[in-house]
């Protein structure tokens, strides 16, 4: 008989989710039955990566995959094993982004479907637990990938796996280096000139989608869903910020799970109500004097990606040490953050802008003063860095963000290894001794102040 | 001076660049540019007076360099992040560079914040190369690059010095092509290990200086009568911003094979391409960034008018290769999107190849050597199948 200890086993508190999560699945769960209805209903079905380009989409009345939010979808629904087996078995090897993978895997399946429209409805799907079997095949792909060179390929790698018959457009995002000395957060002569160049691009995705609707777009339509996106990452923003209070009613976690309604739900007012109730759902807590955990005692950042498998597991392992994950890169530095760039009535540029300035974006110092400033925002005592193995694109800057942090602000970080999607990179006991040591450094420096 | 002397000073180049850098840095007072691979062209710096030096990655075990990067990234990108942390390149002027993938931007940030006095500058180059703007955006980054070098040396860079430079690294190129030729062949022995090193101290070195080691080299192997070498004819195919081990290359070639082409960085995929010399100079350098892509197929590119795997089926034919050794960078992405492709193309027309992953540090040779043995012998029984058959 063995004896299995965990010394480092956290205490078993459950973290407080918001209520209003659960509107979140309702949306997710329309949207993704009216993409698998789309082609019988005539509608043209684009696969897309990156940036969330999908009111272009919405406005030409198109239905989008976005193949990192598919992805996952898989993994939070434990549904990306047989598309990720399905890639591995064509020799996509396990070192290569797992959404890619996961993704890829799914287009081999739709291609032995001979690239037909999946056949089944969403609720079947997920009821049988074949949602990657059954992801709608594209009419077109549009690649739009910041920064990550992997993004691109990823297109790339389906345009070739459906046999090049798949039209493809593909929008370069410059990423946001600064040659020049007047570069700074949303400013200086280069940025500007990004600018222009992504509104340039834009403008020819809109003559693409053009031709692959064969109808004149309707930019009515576009200022309408942007003037409801504008509102929906104004709202978004607010109820963030309201966070600074201790102790935080809501944590990056919940923000995790808000992703969807400003990522490739539609724009509507579906969305712009949905962040009213969690606005309001924050407010509340705040007058009652609720906190995204039971008992906060830390309060910490989260550098990186999200680990889709694990969203539910690490909000009650870190409610379990008493430590709120306040704010974080992902969520509090992307997803319609600079609403205020946005001219519903001429939005190219401010949605240009809201995608070159999205958390993988920005080279490192001047995505450094944007971490420190939030980590001061949120008097935030440690830095979590969750390095995803196969997502180098959040990996890229994770040393220099723990060495700013470290020598500016004097807070102690734990960095650990997981992934997106792929489960078999994320080693529970490295993450339990790394936090612990984490907030150990924390404790010891609180006392040191106290002395 | 003999063949072997030639190839020793090639050597001593390519295998020490930064030393030959700052030696050349300190006998004739010219900047040093690095840059990073692999499409940048070096013709605009070398117009602006300076050595273009490409970083290479070394041979020293990564010690400093596990505080700045993680361990799951391809070995240049460790590398170069390990040389800057022990202060290997604070003797260069400036580090200037145009390619975006995702692992090499990464280190950009890390060697950017370690060089806080050294002007390291990005000039993105468009990496979607069959779009309608593809030519002009690129024609755009060169013109960045210049103006960033033109502020480097507080004058402008003339179209005549910038035309000059081309034709000097065209020269360059030419005569690397011709020691492949010749290889290609069977008129001169030359191993990989030795095509290498002719191209890898291209990188690093004065292109003048460069040419005329490859003359006298070109011509005493011509003058030298040389037997056929004899082997299982394999090319060579991959690994991009770092040059194969030669401890590789060699064992791949006592296992009774001998290399006959290769599209590698540090070979052909270097070479491939010519700058038109006449014109304006930054409309020659945007097509050949253009050109060079079709020639031979890049996978850190996105190009619907190219497709690596069929070009690689015909260059084996052309070179008349039996084999082929796909040589792979662990964690290098772009190559793992595009391998599969590869690889189910091979399979279909039943032409053998071999993957081998390589790493930073050279650990297990000898079971690698046991693949290519089997490797090399499969290629054997296969080919005379196929004389028999034929
Ligand atoms: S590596 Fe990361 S940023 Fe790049 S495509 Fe994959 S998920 Fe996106
Ligand atoms: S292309 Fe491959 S070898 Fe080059 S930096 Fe990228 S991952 Fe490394």
């Amino acid at each position: 008989m063995s004896i299995i200890i965990e010394p480092f086993a956290a205490p078993q508190k459950k973290a407080n989710r918001l209520k209003t999560s659960s509107l979140n699945n309702k949306l997710v769960n329309s949207y993704w039955s009216d993409v698998f209805g789309a082609r019988e209903q005539g509608r043209k079905v684009c696969w897309y990566e990156g940036v969330a380009i999908n009111p272009l989409m919405q406005a030409a009345d198109m239905a989008w995959v976005h193949g990192e939010a598919w992805s996952a979808l898989l993994a939070a629904r434990n549904g990306e094993a047989s598309s990720q087996a399905a890639a591995e078995n064509g020799a996509y090897m396990k070192e290569l982004c797992s959404y890619a993978r996961t993704s890829i895997g799914c287009s081999l399946v739709a291609n032995n479907r001979s690239g037909e429209a999946s056949g089944a409805s969403f609720s079947d799907a997920l009821n049988t637990g074949t949602l990657a079997e059954n992801c709608p095949a594209p009419d077109m792909l549009i690649s739009a990938y910041p920064y990550c060179s992997t993004g691109q390929q990823w297109d790339e790698a389906l345009f070739r796996l459906f046999g090049k018959k798949v039209p493809i457009f593909n929008i370069s995002v410059p990423w946001v280096w600064g040659n020049k000395k007047d570069a700074v957060y949303l400013g200086g002569s280069e940025f500007k000139e990004a600018t222009a160049y992504m509104v340039r691009q834009l403008k020819e995705c809109i003559k693409f989608i053009e031709e692959q609707t064969g109808k004149p777009y309707n930019w009515d339509r576009l200022y309408e869903i942007m003037a409801y996106t504008k509102k929906a990452g104004q709202l978004r923003m607010e109820a963030m910020e309201l966070c600074r209070v201790k102790p935080a009613p809501a944590s990056f976690f919940d923000w995790t799970t808000s992703l969807a309604p400003v990522n490739f739900v539609p724009g509507g007012p579906e969305i712009v109500d949905y962040f009213e109730q969690v606005k309001a759902e924050i407010q509340e807590r705040i007058a009652l004097g609720v906190g995204a955990v039971p008992n906060e005692k830390y309060r910490l950042f989260w550098d990186g990606i999200m680990n889709w498998n694990k969203i539910g597991w690490l909000a009650n392992k870190f409610a379990g040490w008493d430590a709120s994950m306040v704010a974080g890169r992902y969520t509090h530095m992307g997803f319609w953050h600079e609403y205020e760039s946005i001219n519903a009535k001429d939005p190219l540029e401010g949605m240009a802008i809201n995608y070159l300035v999205c958390p993988i974006n920005l080279s490192a110092p001047l995505m450094i003063e944007e971490i420190i400033k939030l980590c001061r925002y949120y008097e935030i005592d440690g830095v979590v860095l969750h390095a995803a193995r196969t997502c180098r694109a959040f990996s890229n800057p994770q040393y220099l963000i723990a060495e700013a942090v470290g020598k500016r602000l004097g807070l102690p970080v734990a960095m650990f290894e997981g992934d997106m999607v792929d489960e078999s990179f994320y080693k529970d006991e490295i993450v339990n001794s790394r936090v612990e040591a984490m907030l150990e450094a924390i404790e010891s420096r609180k006392r040191m102040r106290a002395a | 001076m003999s063949i072997e002397t030639l190839f020793a000073t090639l050597e001593q180049a390519a295998e020490k660049p930064l030393e030959s850098a700052r030696a050349w840095k300190q006998a004739h007072g010219t900047r040093v540019v690095g840059s990073f691979p692999m499409h940048f062209p070096g013709e605009l710096a070398h117009a602006a007076g300076a050595l273009p030096v490409i970083l290479q990655e070394n041979h020293d075990p990564i010690t400093v360099g596990h505080g700045m990067i993680y361990p799951f990234y391809c070995g240049y990108t460790r590398s170069v992040v390990d040389q800057v942390c022990k202060g290997d390149y604070d003797f260069l002027d400036a580090i200037m560079f145009g390619d975006h993938c995702v692992q090499v931007l990464g280190a950009a940030d890390v060697v950017r914040a370690k060089l806080p006095g050294t002007r390291v500058h990005f000039y993105q180059l468009i990496s979607s190369m069959s779009d309608p703007w593809s030519l002009g955006r690129a024609r755009e980054t060169f013109l960045n690059l210049k103006e960033g070098l033109e502020e480097m040396i507080g004058h402008t860079i003339d179209d005549e010095a910038i035309r000059a430079s081309i034709k000097l690294f065209n020269r360059n190129r030419q005569l690397l092509r011709e020691l492949y030729d010749l290889r290609r062949s069977g008129a001169a022995h030359i191993s990989a290990k030795q095509m290498q090193l002719a191209v890898k101290s291209s990188m690093v070195m004065d292109k003048a200086a460069h040419n005329a080691l490859l003359e006298t080299l070109i011509g005493e192997i011509e003058a030298r009568a040389a037997t056929a070498p004899a082997g299982v004819r394999l090319y060579l195919s991959g690994h991009f911003c770092q040059a194969p081990k030669v401890g590789v290359l060699d064992m791949i070639e006592s296992c009774g094979a001998i290399v006959v082409d290769d599209d590698l960085y540090h070979g052909q995929r270097f070479i491939s391409t010519d700058v038109e010399e006449a014109g304006d100079p930054l409309d020659a350098l945007a097509g050949w960034y253009l050109q060079r892509n079709l020639k031979v197929p890049c996978p850190t590119r996105v190009d619907q008018n190219a497709d690596w795997d069929g070009y690689l089926l015909d260059a084996m034919k052309r070179s008349n290769a039996q084999g082929m050794v796909v040589l792979m960078a662990k964690f290098c992405e772009p190559h793992m999107y595009y391998y599969p492709l590869i690889k189910k193309a091979f399979e279909q027309r039943n032409v053998p190849h071999l993957l081998i992953e390589t790493e930073h540090e050279l650990t297990a040779l000898e079971g690698l050597r046991t693949r290519v043995e089997t490797f090399v012998e499969v290629v054997k029984r296969r080919s005379s199948t196929r004389r028999a058959a034929a």
